[in-house]
């Protein structure tokens, strides 16, 4: 036990992945909604 | 159509997270106790911050209607409002996949982690406030009485590390600096200033569509009567 965590790369690959996939989803819905509007 | 720097806008925000996130995965040093697992911290606190930031503007464009009654406040009122519920369910979530390798938990009953919730609760009662009321000036005055108190929920969540016992670490940017190595400090800003980027262009975005709405509802013009 050295009090510090090992690994953790499927944890940081899942936060970054999410961040992606709400960034990149919201994007999509604004574009697609926009072309609603016109 | 997009206003002319829109597009240009968007591609300079999501190169500019794809970026800081590269330097935060790859570049960045491991963090003392958390080691790799602090790589999480450029992704999930930039989304908090802004994201809370954002409720706070709606608090402020909320004000901006009910002082003014111009439909431009309450258009960019329901823009920051739908990009503040994101950010928000986004904070939740990577701060559930960032709790359990941590905590050992996804979820716990924390003070920071419920007044989050909170927060994001009330913002999602506002949309949903504004889904239901029909008539315009109703609706933008209604919603926006709501949004003013939703946004009292931003102060209490920043400081609810401070004021209850936390799992949650407290503010590591204060009043009297920063307590984040210089190291890792500039990834973090740069992360935040590339995601601050991404939501501006997101209000940007989304204000054009509620405006374009408000002027669908706006009534038709009496016909000129021939005198």
């Amino acid at each position: 036990m050295t009090g510090v965590i090992d690994g953790g790369w499927d944890y940081i690959y899942a936060c970054y992945l999410t961040s992606w996939v709400f960034v990149v989803g919201y994007a999509g819905s604004l574009w697609i909604r926009s072309r609603e509007e016109r | 159509m997009p206003v002319d720097w829109e597009v240009p806008l968007g591609v300079v925000s999501l190169l500019l997270l794809a970026v800081g996130n590269y330097i935060g995965l790859f570049v960045a040093p491991g963090e003392k106790f958390m080691a790799d697992v602090g790589r999480i911290i450029y992704s999930h606190v930039p989304v908090a911050i802004i994201g809370m930031l954002v409720f706070l503007a709606v608090g402020g464009f909320a004000f901006g209607y009910l002082t003014t009654s111009k439909r431009g406040w309450d258009s960019a009122m329901e823009a920051a409002c739908e990009v503040g519920v994101m950010e928000g369910i986004l904070t939740l979530l990577t701060g559930a996949i960032f709790g359990r390798p941590t905590w050992g938990v996804w979820w716990t009953w924390d003070p920071r982690l419920t007044s989050a919730a909170v927060m994001t609760m009330s913002f999602v009662g506002v949309l949903m406030l504004r889904g239901i009321v029909r008539d315009p000036d109703r609706r933008a005055t209604w919603s926006a009485v709501a949004g003013i108190l939703a946004s009292v929920n931003v102060p209490v969540t920043y400081m609810s590390v401070n004021w209850w016992a936390s799992l949650h670490q407290p503010q590591s940017i204060g009043t009297t600096g920063s307590m984040i190595d210089p190291s890792m400090q500039w990834i973090l800003t740069f992360n935040m200033l590339a995601f601050l980027f991404v939501t501006v262009w997101f209000i940007a975005a989304r204000y054009r569509i509620a405006e374009r709405r408000a002027e669908a509802e706006m009534p038709e013009p009496l016909p000129e009567v021939a005198t």
